[in-house]
């Protein structure tokens, strides 16, 4: 036994009480990670049925007359892969960017790292008020629709709108991940590909990002399980019902219409059906939270064993 | 090509200051009108409500509101901040390999459990709890002049900490792992025990991690709005000692960030009401600027004074 051990392995009367006060925070916030979970099961359980999922949200005041939640299922996954076309190509080629070209002592490096920064802390309610002033501007009427004010001002509510205000949203985070996973490809492999002649462009596309592809990927999971838990946004840009604004919003010919309407996402059918909102089924707002929870679980889960594969490949 | 990626990293890097510019712009009628007063004013409620009559000028008075962001966030941050130490302490140096993993699955589970399910189990658990259980059977008597029913200080404080505690304990484990190993060494080698190790070496060493992981918590805190608005009470009023601690504890508020969504909406058609919600807005992105570069600042100036190399990763 080295000394190192002997110290370590010395019994510690004096600090028991330290240890076990950090054992117990450790088991507090267990207990109350499982135990909102165990709820969310226990109380949202029993409502979950095939009609839960094929139904639309009715606004209803009558106890537990909530309808179901097809409509804000819809409106999540619509929501998520209109924010992550916006925000993917922006992200990948800024955390490209980023690492492979830019002078990390330069003073525009600078800049654009603390720009990053601040928005990663901007809170989402100030990305909604930041997307209404913005899309509210006539000119984008086409994102949305004209507004009560006729050409004045635009309604500045949409599906379209809330997509890309969120993809900004998520869009720093996305960018701090995609780009420590591209710093993480071996020099190696660039070196390699500078001897065969390669130029450094052609590189970043066929050795660098190919090598990076399961961190990226990786990184816009994680992003859309942001998007899907985000409330504030969807609040003030979806329009702040529990239905979509276009009718007959499955045919096709009404795509355009529906993008450009408002609309209703897991979140916001939450918040109306809490006890908290206009709606009165808290039993729904429950299993609709569960459904949510293990959406979000489910990302962040293919996240990992994405990410894992990328260590496996790495190594 | 290259060039098409520096537009994305310059577009990326600046879009921060339209969002400001936005937002600012918006709410200059507010602040032209009302200047400091707008947040040394109290009365907010009934302001919102006589803005809806048209032929009324109203100046609004966003006070309490800042009172109930600053009362609620330093609970959070404070509350985060005693049991995320801990979690991060045991996570990193205490936990038995076989609890390590299961226990960090947790974290991030927590971490990945949205604001609105926050707020509902919040609303469904905690408010009726206090309600029941903290709440004094004469509280009525005591204070006639807010309503004492659970939705309170106490609730969001309670909500907001475990909200923020899995991004405070993360970026706490990443620093207290990154200390250099010679640094526990020495410790052991001068005969400290492990504890002493912990509480004199590795959590010094690792504080500008520490304290930055926690201003990135408070930014969260503060802009947190929708689990906030749903167990707060979503009364615009400014707790006070007036009836002791735990009064003050049990009094109801409404933050800057949850009176946005609770009034934003059909309300933003009116101008005036428009307007001061862009104002509280402007707040919000005040805060959190001053939060983010504080981070950074700490954690410069921290390193400059225990001489350590960056201890953790918190470039965010």
């Amino acid at each position: 036994m080295s000394v190192q051990e002997k110290l370590r392995s010395k019994p510690q009367w004096g600090s028991g009480f330290g240890q076990f006060a950090c054992w117990v925070a450790a088991a507090v916030v267990s207990a109350v990670c499982l135990s909102i979970i165990g709820y969310l099961v226990f109380q949202g359980w029993h409502s979950l049925s095939w009609k839960f999922f094929t139904t639309d949200p009715s606004e209803s005041m009558r106890e537990g007359a909530g309808g179901g939640v097809r409509v804000p299922i819809v409106g999540t996954a619509l929501l998520i892969v209109l924010a992550v076309l916006v925000m993917f190509p922006i992200a990948v080629g800024a955390a490209t960017y980023l690492s492979e070209y830019m002078d990390e002592s330069s003073w525009f490096t600078r800049v654009v790292r603390t720009g990053l920064e601040v928005l990663a802390s901007v809170p989402s309610v100030v990305f909604g008020m930041f997307g209404l002033a913005l899309f509210s501007m006539p000119i984008f009427t086409f994102l949305s629709s004209s507004g009560a004010e006729g050409a004045s001002q635009a309604f500045g509510r949409s599906f379209l709108v809330a997509a890309i205000v969120m993809g900004v949203h998520v869009l720093p985070f996305v960018i701090k991940v995609s780009e420590e996973s591209i710093r993480a490809v071996p020099v190696s492999y660039r070196r390699g590909a500078h001897a065969l002649g390669i130029t450094k462009w052609r590189s970043i596309r066929k050795v660098v990002l190919p090598a990076a592809a399961p961190g990226i990927v990786t990184a816009v999971i994680l992003g859309m399980g942001l998007i899907a838990g985000d409330t504030a946004i969807v609040w003030l840009l979806l329009g702040g019902t529990t239905t979509m604004g276009a009718s007959n919003w499955w045919a096709p010919s009404q795509f355009l219409q529906v993008l450009r309407g408002t609309g209703a996402t897991l979140t916001t059918y939450i918040f109306f059906n809490s006890p908290a909102g206009d709606g009165n089924s808290p039993q729904l707002a429950y299993a609709a939270a569960l459904v949510l929870v293990v959406l979000v679980l489910a990302l962040n889960v293919i996240a990992s064993i994405v990410g894992r594969r990328r260590k496996r490949q790495g190594s | 090509m290259p060039l098409l990626l520096a537009s994305a990293a310059i577009f990326s890097g600046l879009v921060v200051t339209l969002v400001v510019f936005f937002v600012a712009y918006n709410a200059v009628p507010t602040f032209r009108a009302e200047g400091l007063s707008f947040i040394t004013r109290g009365g907010w409620d009934t302001q919102i409500n006589n803005a809806f009559t048209p032929s009324k000028t109203v100046f609004f008075g966003a006070e309490p509101l800042l009172i109930g962001t600053l009362l609620s966030t330093v609970g959070a941050v404070l509350v985060s901040l005693v049991l995320g130490t801990g979690c991060a302490i045991f996570l990193s140096e205490l936990a038995p390999a076989a609890i390590r993993r299961p226990f960090e699955s947790l974290v991030q589970l927590l971490a990945g459990i949205p604001s609105v399910v926050f707020g509902l189990v919040g609303l469904s658990i905690v408010v009726p709890f206090i309600q029941n259980y903290v709440v004094p059977a004469n509280a009525a008597n005591v204070v006639p002049e807010i309503p004492i029913e659970g939705a309170s200080l106490l609730a969001a404080i309670t909500v907001l900490s475990f909200m923020i505690l899995p991004f405070f304990v993360t970026v706490a484990v990443d620093s207290l792992r990154a200390i250099p190993r010679s640094y526990v060494d020495g410790g052991l080698a001068l005969g400290m025990t492990k504890w002493r190790t912990i509480t004199r070496i590795q959590v010094p060493a690792a504080a500008p991690g520490l304290v930055a992981g926690l201003v990135l918590a408070a930014a969260r805190a503060t802009g947190e709005a929708i689990a906030v608005s749903m167990v707060a009470g979503a009364i615009a009023f400014s707790p006070n000692l007036n009836h002791g601690p735990l009064y003050m504890l049990l009094m109801p508020i409404r933050t800057i960030a949850s009176s946005i969504v609770e009034t934003g909406g059909d309300a933003m058609s009116i101008p005036s009401i428009a307007s001061a919600l862009f104002a509280l807005a402007t707040l919000l992105l005040l805060f959190s600027l001053i939060l983010s570069l504080g981070a950074r600042w700490a954690f410069a100036w921290f390193n400059k004074r225990m001489g350590v190399r960056q201890a953790g990763g918190v470039q965010t």
